[in-house]
């Protein structure tokens, strides 16, 4: 009511804080009421008050309050508003006003009346107010919390039917907030969880008229005690919902509710944009998972909150996580493009990485990875390992694509020069080591794959599953075939069953390689009955992640047995799978692969042809389709010379995919043999006798 | 059964806690546990009381050092039988004594696994907390629905167009996996069980002492290993832990390997996460800061942070690095304003 005062007075607080009390459009300095207070008189402090400012005892009580609480004076104070009976104050102020409340809807006369209503009770619940922030500060926080609660509860029992927007009074309104945020903040700090939650709720569903800011605060800080608190909210009440809205059923969910809305404010420009609200939401949406939501998230952030560099390596970040990498790829090109930042350590190696993992970017990203060894110097130097291990994967990569053998044999030495550096850093690395020995493998250098895969198995205490895996196919290539059927034992012994499909499948080549086919197609059946009783457990409830995520993939099982007949010469069990595998999977040219060898065994050579070439068109790179179709050409075209170069070409382009295999360097020889090629045929042959002296069941690089 | 501290769960009540049994009978229980601890723990008095056994420091520290002897998770270790058997005496009060332990364990558990030492001792107690969790959630996943903004909800409105309200359209996040029985610790499911375990402890965290969160900061930095930490300025503010010795270890290990390195392990995903939770918690949700416990946690944080960045783990290093930014903003004192404080002016009005 003197707010238009103020100004004039405040230019007195120059060094010295001189306080002034007004009231009743007088003023007073405030010095000769503090010694009296000083002197623990305060009564006679309070009858100054009322005579110097004609004040009523409670008026001056409350002003006396405030004034020790602004001096620092806790105990003071509370003293001082204990001699208000404050209760009582609150009693007379419900029983004046509500009969005037029925009629005020848009009653204009009745205004100043309300108004000093409305002032009268911002004096005792201010009191109240002041009471339990003293009783805060001196650490009596159950007793705050009450006093605060019961600021709320006066404000809800004197205002029954709220007060219009337009006639709020400032003072009322501020300390109204004020207890509303400090509420829950003191439930929190007593350790009473049940109540803070409560109170969390009561102030953000029931109308206290705070401001966007004030309730955003509120907001956050009930969205962080969800998310860190480790106290399970129970659902919000029934009462508070709305037909057809969402409900939140757990803390989590509820978090992430409101930090979503709370970045919706900022974006609409509600509320002031604070950073803390993005990061508890990072935070929350990576531990469930859910970084496609951030990335979303994140491009709706209005432009100019985050500098454009950082905003697209979150979003690479975020992006890759989820699985999504050219998008994160096509982000991090932008954000590494020599006019933004093309030094950042941790962007560089990221997509250094996502480059390793795909043959047509590893070239990129060998030069990522240079970069990053590059830049990893002083307080990062710790990452040159990092980038040394990143630059030998996407070297190891590029060798894959097509190019020269001799390009091909750099490649490969590089990328383990490039590996062995980076284990000088980080030498108890198990993944670092696990890819020393895959490289290692491809390059047929078994008995240092064999020692890498040992170690990699030690070092992670076997928990990981390719660990054994890996070992099983070095030993089976050193055509150790017992033992390496010994480790699959042990590994599917420290698997759980539904895990297991990938080591069965394995077990079963590795019967077929010891001619032992009975038990191979044993354990197919075995394998086949896990997938039905997965099939049952998880029932139709599954999300479309888990499916993904099956471990016993059936249609890997039809085929394989399919496979498994067809080297068993029992062409119609071939082609019973291969009808159950082309239920769930209709185009794969590894499936046309191995119904082109059923035609091939039933000497139906023009369909064995045709499903090839289906295969191939499927998959221009299928290693093993070409090598089938060039098979066929050079045997039954033995008599019709034109179709050898045919077969010719696509043998060697074959094996410039995969130089290591060795049907296509034995079919090669044939067609150099037929050709009268004879030292070529020579050299074929050879590379195939020795390939096949060191073929795994399975291709080595089904396991990165 | 006398459950006296934990909130009123609706939804999450074990098979166990569900038993109706008196006072006397679990009293006698407790009774048991303190006899038999009596006879494990020599080196102190054991309180007569549970509720205080859970915050007596001189026992935690005397089964703590206990826990460290480098044969503790034998399976003939009397003090794991003893942590099985209170565990699964299926009292809640005797059950957070034994969950008080987990961030030990499991340190201890995972860090050891390469060393190829018996632990069938730690693998009892782990077990039984993962089948524990099994039963009480019956074996299913927790799953969070991620809320979408054009559907109102509690605390918005929403002008879109809510043409199907029921729709489909929400995204399903997995938080825990589905949880099959396990009767031993196979190998590649030791990270799962010893996450599920910690998600066990994560659900009873508040009741959880200081020092048993302390233990587990410096599990993780244990397990993150060696990452280059040493150049980070922030490490000389740090004020001393309860264990000092690994900080002699680390200037040792500028040159290469080192000691504290050795605990590496492996940090898949279904681990990390739970760690990251109460990494989270340790931070963020306790009711008044802990500066010591805070230090710890961040200290676990960057610790984790350089290796999901030596991992490039992509949602490893959101998750840590948030962690890591929100401590930065906390610290602040740009952000320490009360709100909740009355305006200081010179001018009192009534």
């Amino acid at each position: 009511m003197l707010g238009n005062q103020s100004g004039e007075f405040s230019e007195n607080g120059d060094d010295e804080i001189i306080r002034q009390l007004c009231a009743n459009g007088i003023c007073m300095k405030t010095t000769e009421v503090e010694a009296k207070l000083d002197e623990g008189n305060i009564q006679e402090a309070e009858s100054s008050l009322r005579e110097g400012l004609s004040l009523n005892f409670e008026e001056a009580r409350a002003l006396l309050g405030r004034l020790e609480y602004q001096r620092g004076n806790l105990e003071g104070a509370l003293r001082v508003f204990e001699g208000i009976d404050l209760q009582a104050a609150i009693q007379r102020l419900q029983v004046s006003v509500p009969p005037e409340k029925p009629a005020t809807k848009k009653n204009r006369p009745r205004e100043p009346q309300q108004l000093v209503s409305q002032h009268a009770a911002n004096l005792v619940l201010e009191a109240i107010y002041l009471k339990a922030k003293s009783l805060q500060k001196l650490g009596r926080i159950t007793e705050a919390a009450h006093e605060c609660r019961s600021v709320l509860d006066s404000v809800e029992k004197i205002f029954q039917q709220g007060i219009p927007d337009a006639q709020v009074d400032n003072k009322l309104q501020e300390t109204v907030s004020h207890a509303v945020e400090l509420l829950p903040a003191l439930w929190k700090e007593s350790g009473d969880y049940q109540e803070a939650i409560a109170a969390y709720r009561r102030a953000l569903l029931s109308q206290w008229n705070l401001d966007n800011d004030c309730c955003a605060r509120i907001q956050k800080d009930f969205a962080v005690f969800l998310l860190h608190s480790g106290v399970e909210a129970s659902p919000p009440s029934l009462g508070s919902q709305i037909e057809g809205s969402y409900i939140p059923r757990n803390n989590l969910e509820e978090a992430i509710l409101l930090l979503m809305i709370l970045l919706k404010k900022f974006n609409l420009g509600k509320a002031k944009w604070d950073p803390s609200v993005f990061e508890h939401l990072t935070f929350a949406l990576s531990l469930c998972s859910q970084t496609s939501v951030l990335a979303k998230q994140l491009e709706e952030v209005m432009p100019g909150v985050f500098s454009r560099i950082e905003r697209w390596n979150t979003l690479a970040l975020s992006y890759s996580a989820a699985g999504q990498n050219s998008a994160a790829v096509n982000l991090l090109r932008k954000s590494l493009h020599k006019h933004e930042q093309p030094d950042d350590l941790v962007a560089l190696l990221l997509a250094a990485k996502l480059c390793s993992e795909e043959p047509s970017l590893a070239a990129e990203g060998s030069g990522y990875a240079q970069r990053a060894i590059n830049n990893a110097q002083g307080m990062d130097e710790h990452l040159k390992g990092v980038g040394l291990r990143m630059l030998g994967l996407c070297l190891g990569k590029q060798a894959k694509v097509p190019t020269s053998d001799f390009e091909r044999s750099r490649l490969q030495s590089e990328s383990l020069k490039a590996l062995d550096g980076a284990i000088a850093f980080e030498h108890n690395n198990p993944d670092l080591i696990f890819e020393l020995g895959v490289q290692y493998a491809e390059q047929r250098n078994l008995k240092a794959a064999s020692r890498y895969a040992k170690e990699f198995i030690d070092a992670t205490g076997g928990s990981v599953l390719k660990g054994w895996r890996f070992l099983a196919l070095v030993l089976s290539a050193q055509q150790r075939f017992s033992e390496a059927e010994v480790v699959t034992d042990a590994a599917l012994d420290e698997t759980a069953k539904w895990d297991q499909g990938p080591l069965l499948r394995l077990k079963a080549k590795l019967k077929i390689s010891q001619s032992n086919p009975t038990e191979a197609v044993e354990t197919y059946r075995y394998l086949l009955a896990l997938v039905q009783a997965q099939r049952k457990s998880f029932g139709p409830l599954r999300t479309l992640s888990q499916m993904e995520e099956d471990k016993v993939n059936e249609f890997e099982v039809w085929h394989g047995l399919a496979y498994l007949y067809s080297s068993l010469s029992h062409w119609n069990d071939v082609e019973v799978c291969l009808k159950k595998a082309g239920e769930l999977k209709q185009y794969s040219a590894s499936m046309l692969h191995t119904e082109g060898r059923m035609w091939e065994g039933r000497k139906e050579f023009k369909a064995a042809l045709a499903a090839f070439l289906d295969g191939l068109l499927l998959d221009g790179s299928s290693v093993p389709c070409k090598v089938a179709v060039g098979a066929l050409l050079s045997e039954r075209g033995k008599d019709h010379q034109p179709t050898l170069p045919v077969a010719r070409s696509l043998l060697s382009d074959a094996l410039r995919i995969d130089p290591t295999n060795r049907k296509a360097w034995y079919y090669l020889g044939m067609v150099h043999k037929s050709d009268g090629r004879i030292a070529d045929a020579t050299d074929c042959f050879q590379a195939a006798s020795m390939l096949e002296e060191s073929d795994p069941i399975e291709s080595f690089s089904t396991i990165l | 059964m006398s459950d006296s501290s934990s909130p009123p769960p609706p939804t999450n009540n074990a098979d166990s806690e569900t038993t109706v049994s008196n006072d006397s009978e679990s009293n006698t229980k407790c009774q048991t546990a303190i006899q038999s601890l009596a006879t494990i723990v020599t080196t102190t008095d054991i309180p007569s009381t549970i509720s205080n056994l859970l915050n007596d420091e001189a026992v935690s520290t005397a089964i703590s050092s206990l826990l460290q002897r480098p044969d503790s998770g034998a399976g003939d270790n009397n003090l794991c039988r003893w942590l099985y058997d209170t565990f699964q005496s299926a009292e809640p009060s005797l059950q957070l004594l034994v969950l008080r332990f987990v961030p030990l364990i499991a340190g201890l558990y995972l860090s050891r696994v390469p060393l190829r030492q018996p632990q069938a001792g730690f693998e009892a107690v782990l077990l039984a907390l993962y089948a524990h969790e099994t039963t009480s959630r019956a074996g299913q996943a927790i799953t969070v629905n991620i809320p979408d903004l054009s559907h109102p909800s509690i605390y918005h409105e929403s002008k879109g167009l809510t043409r199907n309200n029921n729709s489909t359209c929400l995204n399903i996040a997995v938080l825990s996996s589905t949880l099959d029985p396990h009767g031993t610790v196979r190998s590649t499911r030791r990270a799962r069980i010893v996450g599920v375990a910690l998600e066990l402890y994560y659900s009873k965290i508040p009741k959880m002492p200081r020092e048993s969160k302390l233990n587990f900061c410096e599990s993780c930095e244990k397990w993150a290993g060696q990452n280059g930490e040493t150049e980070q300025p922030s490490r000389a503010v740090i004020p001393t832990l309860s264990d000092d010795s690994w900080r002699e270890e680390e200037d040792v290990a500028i040159g290469g390997r080192s000691e504290r390195d050795s605990g590496r392990i492996p940090l898949p995903w279904e681990l990390l996460q739970p760690i990251m939770r109460i990494l989270g918690h340790c931070l963020f949700g306790l009711k008044v800061e802990d500066r010591e416990l805070s230090e710890a946690a961040s200290k676990a944080c960057q610790s984790l942070y350089l290796r999901s960045l030596h991992d490039i783990n992509p949602k490893a290093i959101l998750a840590t690095g948030s962690l890591l930014r929100l401590r930065e903003m906390a610290l602040d004192p740009k952000n320490q304003i009360d709100h909740t404080e009355v305006s200081n002016d010179t001018l009192l009005t009534v």
